[in-house]
């Protein structure tokens, strides 16, 4: 009896590996590569690329894994550095598609490290989704064959941002444009000179270079021009805190906003009662039951300040892997490429059906027009205004 | 464009901007001065310091007059360690301390990353009242830190000139054999001097962290005005801290608010190359102080 129940247990034991084996066999990993700053300036970016990715991740894994055709495959994130650099975004992009043989990448974020990333990937047929502002991310010599941007860029949201704000605030004739001195600032300044001009503002503009944190002989200078609205735009969200606290302090009491990555709870913390009134552009509604849902995930795992990027990425890993699914293949690029593009109508769950536009602006249809909101800090807490969907273009 | 009120701001930005220069100053060309140390890890001391006083004085709510020079203290205490550890290999070695603390910064830096998070916090002014004199405002957290740097470079200054051991920091300074010679314990007065720049750089770390924002790598920008700085006034010289600052302070809200931001980098960094074309030592340095 005792023989036989051991011959019984490891019988049992033989078809639980067994079992297990066919798993292993069936759960065919899938790397998925991302490449995002973990260190340098873009660090809170590159672990909001990392944490919106690795969520959506886990959850299809969670649900049994990624069904295509007759495989399920396990989606594995393969995060590389590129230390906020252009240099590191190419170095980065090679290691993934060399070493890592991954046909998919998400981000990097910042224009210079996308043309950087583009430029290899483009040629190697590998999809990435990415986030940069310039308009040469779509707008390429490869005619954006393989690379989407997955966040409106300034080109979709000022246009509708500035002329909300000249249909609610007219009486503002003047504004004033501060940006840093490099790729980003040197491709939104003229983006937003032109939409200002053609909503009938006065526009005045300096520019800066990347490390400085004292603006009060700037914004001095700024005030003889006796502007009335202030733009923040294209600054980095430590920068938009300190130029609304310095700007305050030389006594601008114009109005002040935001056409520029979102940066609400930085310019907040960092001006502190300086920042009341303040406006800007939001990526992402945290207060609504889809937000408060993933604001809940995400804290179950990492605490502070939730980045704005970070359901941006996990959305557009689930738009990537949804694309996959619906190609039925891992491999054949080209198809995963074109079930990407024809993914209008799908919904992730955090920004409603999803919309493809760009061909007007960029000649390619790669450009995803996500919802945004304009937020304004009121009694010291941060309100939604107004939800804006961009046009499609 | 030339305005009463605007030469006044402009005069007031100037002041606040070079008081917080050589604070930030003071502690580089210490460590310079007496051990001919460059510390590239400057930087990350004054964003420890920034979070010292995150701690004590924005977390935990000390008195503001008891959080600054308590968080100073700290993060000079406990870089003692350190000192032990690191620094004391480098003295009297000036090309290998910029290599070796380059990587102790690094260190350092990504340490707080992974215990605070990369992101950008704000350390409450102790003081928010903004003061108007003829159109002319005046931030009171910004007089604030110009009266703290006072106090601070006054105080450096009488340790330095008035008592025994700030006699001895400057003996070892000038010839450090004939000072053990003389029986002085260089190794203590070397404990000593590394504890008081790292006291100061901390404390300039924390109003600067304070006067703009927090996070690991706000040190980068302290480490580059320090340079600028101490090639101005001086490698080593105190005095050439202070008037480094000044001249910089001054310069930049000048030039930034009546040319632009990029004549001013241009300036600034123009007159550090023609200066290290054709006087090296500085403004108030010496020519010894760069050959040892």
């Amino acid at each position: 009896m005792r023989r036989f129940s051991r011959m019984a247990g490891a019988v049992a034991l033989g078809i639980a590996l067994f079992g297990a084996a066919s798993v292993v066999r069936a759960q065919e990993v899938l790397k998925i590569g991302a490449i995002g700053s973990l260190s340098g300036g873009g660090t809170a970016w590159g672990l909001a690329t990392q944490r919106g990715a690795q969520m959506a991740i886990d959850e299809v894994n969670a649900a049994g894994g990624l069904k295509v055709g007759d495989k399920t495959y396990k989606p594995t994130l393969v995060m590389v550095d590129d230390q906020y650099t252009a240099t590191g975004g190419r170095t980065a992009a090679q290691r993934l598609m060399t070493l890592e043989k991954a046909k998919f990448i998400l981000g990097p974020v910042g224009a210079p490290v996308v043309l950087a990333t583009i430029s290899v990937t483009n040629p190697g047929r590998t999809i990435v989704l990415s986030d940069g502002y310039s308009d040469a991310v779509l707008k390429n010599a490869a005619h954006a064959a393989y690379n989407f941007r997955i966040m409106d860029s300034e080109t979709e949201f000022a246009r509708a941002m500035i002329q909300w704000l000249h249909r609610t605030q007219p009486q503002l004739k003047s504004v004033a444009l501060i940006s840093p001195n490099d790729a980003t600032g040197q491709s939104v300044v003229p983006v937003l000179k032109r939409l200002y001009e053609e909503n009938g503002f006065k526009v005045y503009t300096e520019m800066f270079d990347r490390g400085m944190q004292e603006f009060t002989p700037l914004l001095t200078r700024m005030m003889e021009q006796k502007p009335d609205l202030f733009d923040l735009n294209a600054n980095s969200p430590g920068d938009a805190g300190l130029l609304v606290k310095q700007a305050r302090q030389v006594g601008f009491k114009g109005v002040i906003w935001k056409v520029g990555g979102p940066a609400m709870p930085e310019i907040q913390s960092i001006a502190g009662d300086l920042a009341e009134g303040v406006m800007a552009y939001d990526q992402f509604d945290f207060s609504t039951p889809a937000g408060q849902k993933f604001a809940a995930e995400y804290h179950k795992r990492w605490s502070g300040t939730i980045n704005a990027e970070t359901p941006i990425w996990y959305n557009a890993t689930k738009l990537l892997l949804e694309a996959i699914r619906r190609a039925g293949t891992t491999t054949d690029v080209d198809k995963v490429r074109d079930a990407v593009a024809h993914l209008d109508g799908y919904d992730a769950g955090v920004f409603g059906p999803l919309v493809w536009g760009g061909m007007a602006d960029y000649g390619v249809d790669h450009q995803l027009e996500l919802p945004f909101v304009i937020s304004q800090i009121k009694g010291g807490k941060i309100v939604t205004l107004v939800k804006i969907q961009p046009e499609k273009r | 464009m030339f305005s009463a009120t605007l030469l006044g701001q402009v005069l007031v930005n100037g002041l606040s901007l070079s008081a917080i220069y050589v604070l930030v100053a003071l502690g580089f060309t210490l460590l310079f001065g007496i051990m001919r140390v460059v510390n590239f890890s400057h930087g990350a001391f004054a964003m420890l310091g920034g979070y010292a006083l995150f701690l004590l004085y924005g977390k935990w709510h000390l008195p503001y007059l008891l959080a600054v020079p308590l968080a100073a203290l700290g993060v000079a205490a406990l870089a003692m360690v350190l000192e032990y550890l690191v620094f004391r290999w480098f003295y009297q070695k000036m090309m290998q301390s910029m290599i070796g603390l380059l990587g102790l910064n690094m260190a350092l830096v990504y340490s707080a990353v992974l215990l605070w998070d990369v992101y950008e916090r704000s350390i409450p002014p102790a003081i928010t009242t903004l003061i108007s004199v003829g159109g002319v405002l005046l931030p009171a957290d910004r007089l604030t830190v110009v009266a703290i740097a006072i106090v601070a470079l006054g105080a450096f200054w009488l340790f330095m000139t008035r008592t025994r051991f700030g006699l001895a920091m400057r003996a070892a300074s000038q010839d450090v054999e004939t000072a053990e010679a003389q029986g002085m314990d260089t190794a203590a007065l070397y404990r000593m001097a590394f504890f008081i720049a790292i006291f100061l750089t901390a404390l300039a770390g924390g109003l600067y962290a304070q006067t703009y924002s927090l996070s690991p790598f706000m040190g980068d920008r302290p480490l580059i005005v320090a340079f600028v700085v101490v090639i101005l006034g001086g490698m080593g010289s105190i005095p050439g801290a202070a008037l480094g600052g000044v001249l910089l302070g001054f310069s930049e809200s000048f030039v930034s608010t009546f040319y632009g931001s990029a004549v001013s980098s241009f300036a600034s960094f123009g007159i550090v190359i023609l200066l290290l074309i054709f006087r090296p030592w500085g403004l108030l340095g010496t020519k010894e102080a760069m050959r040892a």
